[in-house]
């Protein structure tokens, strides 16, 4: 008979004691995820720590840790067995081999050797209960045709309309108005050219109050450069512009397209 | 006289069982014990034996497979054995690689299959699913490593648990001639 520890000295023992219990449940838990062989674990080893510790248990939950920690040592024993079992039987191999061997062989190969022991089984598929289930949910989740054509219609926009002249001198893109529009742009192009006596920054130029009216601006620009009011300089990635002081009024000949992308932030 | 009697009362019993194999009806191919002695009748391994019979002319035959079995009982509590033998038909020879193209197979997820397989038979039946990946890795690299996976998962050959354990799935305990396959793998040549 053990004599039970005291105080202190039986504080830490019982701790230890634990500590080392809890380790063999891991290992032991660990070899029956496959982690790793069973016989890693000395199952002598793990009953004489058991028995090590048997005598300084004095709560309910120590036992239970202590009962636990043997059923895991008796799944790792039947394990052993299983795996002795399994290496005299035809089915065996070391793993490392198999993985190599997978490995090195080719995919020809291995696709005949499975086949060459394949049977695969004959079936029809058909309509079952599951499948009709499926298909019925499906139905009542369907929107009718028209509802979907609507969706279609309306994720495709809104078809070309015709504008009347109202609309268009409204919007400053014909006649007098789109003149006017042109000839003060270019007049504030001028001024700023005169003022900082150097090219003009085409984004300083161009940005607006918000985005629309960047772009409004940009599109007038188009125009002053084309028809020869401004003229457009590329220094690296700085895009300038420089008023012309005789505009020709008529499309330069010659001139190359060059398109300015307008992020949504300019 | 008699004779005819007999054969035609075969004769509808194997159109029964026959329908009853090939058929699927719910998820798993093939028919239960249970509803054999139930539409067939109690001589059901009679009639599968000359079903099996007619059947080998074709190259197939009916294969049982046994499942691990459900416990069940009774309204008062009592224990009660089921029958949980599966019924399959089969091919009986093999196929070729022609012949597995055309029924929708690619060489290379046959060949990671025959590699899963049998690196899983060689962990007696179970490998963490990372070991399993980096076995297929090895040859696929680590995506379709887990892609692959999912294919033999999804199609039943393979199985998992919730802890991540890999297992053979049920069409490989059906399909697959396991001692073969292994004494091709590790005969086999480079």
């Amino acid at each position: 008979m053990t004599e039970k520890p005291k105080a202190k000295g039986g504080r830490q023992v019982l701790a230890a004691g634990r500590r080392e219990l809890k380790e063999v449940i891991e290992t032991c838990d660990a070899i029956e995820r496959r982690k790793f062989n069973p016989f890693f674990l000395d199952v002598k080893l793990g009953v004489e720590t058991l028995r090590q510790y048997f005598p300084h248990w004095e709560g309910f939950e120590d036992h239970c840790l202590d009962a636990h920690a043997l059923n895991r040592l008796s799944e790792v024993v039947r394990l052993q067995n299983t795996q002795l079992k399994f290496q005299s039987s035809a089915l065996y191999a070391e793993p490392e081999f198999v993985a190599k061997k997978f490995q090195r062989m080719s995919e020809k190969r291995l696709a005949e050797v499975f086949l060459q022991s394949w049977h695969p089984i004959t079936e029809l598929e058909q309509l079952t209960n599951e499948t009709i289930s499926a298909g019925l949910d499906y139905w009542n989740l369907l929107l009718p045709i028209q509802e979907r054509w609507k969706r279609r219609a309306y994720q495709r926009g809104k078809n070309p309309e015709t504008a009347d002249s109202g609309t268009l001198t409204g919007l400053g893109i014909r006649d007098e108005e789109f003149g006017k529009q042109l000839t003060g742009l270019w007049n504030e192009l001028r001024q700023i050219h005169s003022t900082d006596q150097k090219a003009v920054d085409y984004w300083r130029f161009v940005k607006g109050p918000n985005h629309q009216e960047t772009v409004q601006r940009a599109y007038f620009v188009s125009f002053l450069v084309t028809y020869g009011y401004a003229t457009l300089q590329l220094e690296g990635d700085q895009i300038t512009l420089i008023p012309t002081e005789k505009p020709s009024e008529k499309p330069l000949e010659g001139g190359t397209s060059f398109p300015i992308p307008i992020p949504k932030e300019a | 006289m008699e004779q005819t009697e007999t054969k035609s009362f075969y004769s509808d019993k194997l159109k029964r069982a026959i329908h009853l194999l090939v058929f699927r009806r719910g998820k798993m191919p093939g028919a239960r014990e249970w509803e054999l002695k139930e539409k067939v009748g109690k001589n059901y391994e009679q009639v599968l034996e000359q079903l099996n019979q007619m059947l080998s002319e074709l190259d197939l035959e009916v294969k049982k497979v046994t499942e691990p079995s459900t416990a069940q009982t009774t309204e008062e509590g009592t224990p009660v054995s089921m029958d949980e033998a599966r019924y399959y038909v089969a091919l009986k020879g093999s196929l070729g690689l022609k012949e597995a193209k055309m029924i929708g197979w690619r060489i290379d997820n046959l060949a990671a299959l025959s590699g899963v397989i049998s690196y899983l038979v060689a962990k007696q039946g179970k490998a963490p699913r990372d070991d399993v990946e980096k076995v297929i890795a090895l040859k696929y690299g680590r995506w379709k490593a887990a892609t692959l996976v999912d294919v033999f998962l999804r199609t039943g050959y393979l199985d998992e648990d919730d802890a991540g354990v890999m297992a053979l799935g049920w069409r490989t305990k059906s399909e697959v001639n396991l001692p073969a396959l292994m004494t091709k793998m590790t005969e086999g040549k480079v």
